[in-house]
């Protein structure tokens, strides 16, 4: 190569590189400008709730020189002299059970789908499959009344609710079957030579290889009465102590006199809400990307 | 160590699909036997029904005298090597060899003996403590091979074990295998779709087609005496030459017309076919490459040929030939009988002359297809 051709080889290497260079500064600054608006909620929240005023009568971000606007951690105390570590533990309780349960069915119902044939397998996915399409509220009346007679609503709304939960949870097989299906037969067929049971190919061989897809489904299994409002609003009534912490925090704000009384607190209880969901995700999003785009290419 | 007696054993899928028919196999103790075919001829759906992971339609299954159709592959007391290896990858190959005797409970000091013992002879002890991704192809089929061997087992199943393999690699394990076999002396049946991993390693071949078993015999039967024309255009390679010529019969002397060329039945295959009454008239004559050699143009039964393709083997030619009807051929020549003028002589387009010898030649039923001599 002549020094010619050499100088040309490099400025066209530097073109692109700048080039690249442009694009990449354009991309990252889109990018910032949508995690900020992303943000500012959150960011509205966090500072709501450590202002010492109970009232929302606010520019939520900034101090205005009309209201007052003072710093400490009073939300945070009253919180836990409130109703909250109440409403809290009957979620964690709820999520907790619900995340085993559901597990445990969905990789079963799972496993079974992805490896066994039977002659209703096919109707049984369409059917489940078009039964997931309606929305679950439909179902709302008809479930209250079965709760009301089977004595799992009001006081003993956690029982039920956890019964609501876990009932049709089978029904959320389809990705983990996806994933199940990704992992070669022979592997089970190897095991079964070699003296293993159906369900110790499960335990031993399967769910060993599909981690970020049990991880994703505990994930989600746990996220779902977590955050859930509808249904816990309707089974646990006006009893207090039964309350979710969605329904609960929404009580403060329910009526006008506890607007005023009670809104930097809600905001309080919605970050520490926030808090082991945020734990969680930092400790799983690996597993959990994975699960949900495992199966498209074969590692 | 045990037998394995397979008697109207048919594979009949959901959809009416007929995998195998009425296949009927007596496999005596620690014989080797070998299912070879096409792929789609059930040979694999055959052996994985003795294994207990495909449903038996009919027919029974026993191992060592008892049915085994309704037991689970667990209960069967079997050892099997998947093509592709099946290797558990989230365990070490250490793990992966003792798992089927952690599930049978062993005390671990009988496991660890018995692991390392068949990591020496399969030479893989150096990775026991490696994960499989962490191992080369042929590596990986020692551990499944491993995992199969520390069971004593009945029988020994290995479905299509070395066409993962390439061809260098696969040729070392065939012979390993072959040492494996005397080493655990036990009942193996083979799935495999080359003709030469059969004819190397078994004591007996099973060759089928469609579902159907075209014929059971040891390689030297499957290939000096095959039942018809597809086992005897399957077994050898290249593959047979196939043409369709006339079967003369002369004051009790047979010939046959291939090509305007006259060549006479020779040896034995005359006196069989006068045991057999085998008539005058259209059949498919069949005639081996290596059978085949190059003659002058006055040599008696001589064909005049056009080369087409040269492949040089190392040791031998393949030609590829068509004569004037536009028959095609193929011979085997070896070098060594070849002058260099001869050799170079061998060029594309050259003409040359070839005859076979009236001892070789294998005669078929051009409708059934069956051979005139042995066929059944």
């Amino acid at each position: 190569m002549n020094t010619n051709e050499t100088t040309a080889s490099m400025k066209r290497h530097m073109g692109m590189k700048a080039a690249s260079r442009i694009s990449n500064t354009i991309i990252h600054i889109i990018l910032v400008l949508i995690s900020i608006v992303w943000l500012i909620p959150f960011i509205c929240i966090v500072i709501q709730s450590f202002r010492v005023e109970p009232t929302s009568m606010s520019r939520y971000l900034l101090n205005h020189p009309s209201i007052q606007f003072n710093w400490g951690f009073d939300n945070y105390v009253n919180l836990w002299k409130s109703d909250f570590p109440r409403w809290y533990l009957n979620t964690f309780i709820i999520a907790i059970v619900v995340a085993v349960v559901q597990t445990i069915i969905v990789l079963c119902m799972s496993y079974t789908l992805s490896r066994f044939r039977f002659k209703m397998r096919k109707p049984m996915m369409q059917f489940m499959l078009i039964l997931g399409m309606f929305p679950g509220m439909l179902a709302m009346i008809i479930l209250y009344q079965v709760l009301k007679d089977i004595g799992l609503a009001g006081t003993n709304a956690i029982p039920g609710l956890i019964l609501v939960y876990c009932a049709s949870s089978g029904m959320g097989y389809y990705v983990s079957k996806g994933f199940f299906d990704t992992i070669p037969k022979s592997l089970d067929e190897a095991a079964r030579v070699d003296g293993a049971t159906r369900a110790q190919v499960l335990f031993k061989i399967i769910l060993p290889l599909a981690k970020p897809i049990v991880i994703y489904t505990v994930l989600t299994a746990f996220m779902g009465p977590w955050g859930d409002f509808v249904f816990a609003k309707y089974v646990s009534g006006v009893t207090p102590s039964a309350y979710n912490v969605a329904v609960g925090l929404q009580s403060w704000l329910a009526t006008d006199t506890m607007t005023n009384n009670y809104y930097t607190m809600f905001c309080a209880g919605g970050v520490v809400v926030a808090i082991p969901v945020v734990i969680l995700f930092m400790c799983l999003q690996r597993y959990y990307v994975e699960g949900v785009t495992g199966g498209a290419v074969k590692g | 160590m045990a037998s394995v007696k397979l008697t109207n054993v048919k594979k009949i899928y959901d959809n009416n699909v007929v995998a195998v028919h009425d296949f009927n196999l007596d496999i005596k103790d620690k014989e080797f036997v070998v299912f070879v075919g096409p792929s789609g001829c059930g040979k694999s759906t055959t052996l994985r029904m003795v294994a207990g992971l495909e449903e038996i339609s009919d027919g029974t299954v026993e191992i060592d005298g008892e049915v085994v159709n309704d037991l689970q592959p667990k209960d069967r007391n079997i050892a099997m090597v998947f093509q592709n290896y099946a290797l558990y990858p989230h365990m070490t190959v250490y793990d992966n060899i003792a798992f089927s005797l952690r599930l049978k409970k062993m005390p671990e000091d009988v496991i660890y003996s018995r692991v390392t013992n068949a990591a020496e002879i399969l030479g893989i002890t150096q990775y026991l403590m490696r994960k499989p991704r962490a191992l080369s192809g042929g590596q990986r089929q020692r551990v499944a091979i491993g995992r199969a061997m520390v069971r004593d087992s009945k029988v020994f199943l290995m479905d299509e074990p070395l066409s993962n393999l390439d061809a260098k690699l696969r040729n070392q394990m065939r012979a390993e295998i072959i040492l494996l076999r005397q080493k655990l002396d036990t009942t193996f049946i083979y799935v495999t779709h080359d003709q030469t991993e059969a004819m190397t390693l078994g004591d007996r071949i099973v060759i089928m087609k469609d579902g159907y078993i075209m014929q059971v015999g040891t390689p030297t039967e499957v290939f000096e005496m095959p039942h018809n024309l597809f086992v005897a255009e399957f077994i050898g390679a290249p593959k047979m030459n196939i043409l369709k010529t006339n079967l003369v019969k002369e004051g009790g002397k047979y010939f046959v017309t291939p090509c305007g060329a006259k060549i006479e039945v020779t040896g034995e295959k005359n006196n069989l076919l006068a045991q057999k009454g085998v008539e005058s008239g259209e059949i498919v004559l069949g005639v081996r490459p290596e059978h085949i050699v190059l003659a002058n143009e006055n040599d008696p039964g001589a064909i005049a040929c056009t080369l087409e393709v040269n492949e040089m083997m190392g040791s031998e030619l393949h030609l590829h030939v068509f004569s004037e009807d536009g028959t095609r051929w193929i011979v085997r020549v070896p070098t060594i009988d070849l002058t260099p003028e001869q050799r170079e002589g061998l060029v594309n387009g050259a003409k040359l002359f070839i005859t076979f010898e009236g001892k070789v030649m294998h005669f078929f039923d051009p409708e059934t297809e069956k051979n005139l001599i042995y066929g059944e």
